[in-house]
């Protein structure tokens, strides 16, 4: 028995000792880097770390849907992940503005696992894919861009077209000029 | 024709593994035979808890989300988060 505990005695030794070489990388990310390294993204996305690649809790993210009103666009996206991640959710705003019901003219977006249905079993990768199902089916029943909500509602066709001229060639809607989406940061 | 055996030394070998149904833990991603982010050893200090539900996470990590929390709900299925008791020789660690 006395070589067992010698042993368990050890083992302690050797995990304090790994502890200290990682004693710069927070719990978050810890959590971050294991995402990043399991990402699996669909094709029409891509990441990329503009502060670097040891600055991982800040990345952004480019998506082109490939089917869907706003097939042709191409959306920036910033995530922050705060030191609290998993147990609080990525901060994700949309940089390209864009007419959208559920995201508005600052680019906050309205996605239910970015704020109440977050739990922490959830990734990276799903929050991209959050994301992509956002531009593939946007919700008007949920609208942070409550003009575009109820276009979208009450004429459909009409919706339809000023996605497609705004995100191609840009244009003003209600008073807001929309630039076309090239995955650009709209300041 | 029989050996007189004399043991002179002996070394004894034991393992042990959290029986949790998965290598790590879904709110850390950690192996659950590690130490979860705030652990510092694994085994009896860093604890796997089940839920009645059947998943299974680090203590210190189903506890953060918990205390987070309004709702206790599981994070995986979003059922009535209860902690299970442990079957009586059952999940031991050692």
């Amino acid at each position: 028995m006395i070589k067992l505990f010698s042993v368990k005695e050890k083992a302690k030794k050797d995990a304090a000792a790994a502890n200290g070489k990682q004693q710069k990388t927070t719990a978050g990310e810890l959590r971050v880097q294991k995402d990043i390294s399991e990402l699996d993204l669909p094709k029409n996305v891509s990441l990329r770390f503009p502060d670097g690649n040891d600055k991982i809790m800040n990345f952004e993210v480019t998506l082109k849907p490939d089917e869907g009103l706003y097939k042709g666009g191409a959306f920036l996206f910033s995530f922050a992940v705060p030191s609290g991640y998993p147990h609080d959710p990525p901060k994700v705003k949309c940089l390209t503005k864009v007419y959208h019901p559920n995201i508005d003219l600052e680019g906050n977006i309205c996605l239910n696992i970015l704020r109440e249905d977050w739990k922490p079993v959830l990734t990276i990768t799903a929050v991209i894919y959050g994301l992509n199902f956002l531009f593939l089916a946007p919700n008007a029943d949920d609208p942070l861009n409550k003009e575009a909500a109820q276009m979208m509602q009450q004429s459909p066709a009409q919706f339809e077209r000023l996605v497609a001229q705004s995100i191609t060639r840009g244009c003003s809607i209600g008073g807001d000029y929309f630039p076309p989406c090239r995955g650009e940061r709209s300041s | 024709m029989t050996f007189d055996v004399k043991i002179k030394k002996w070394h004894a070998v034991a393992s042990w593994t959290w029986n949790a149904g998965d290598d790590v833990c879904g709110i850390c991603r950690m192996p659950f035979d590690g130490c979860p982010p705030d652990g510092k050893y694994p085994g009896d200090d860093s604890p796997v808890v089940w839920g009645v539900c059947t998943h299974a996470f680090h203590l210190q990590c189903i506890n953060r989300w918990l205390q987070s929390q309004a709702e206790q709900k599981c994070p995986f299925c979003r059922r009535q988060w209860e902690f299970k008791q442990a079957a009586v020789g059952g999940e031991d660690s050692d």
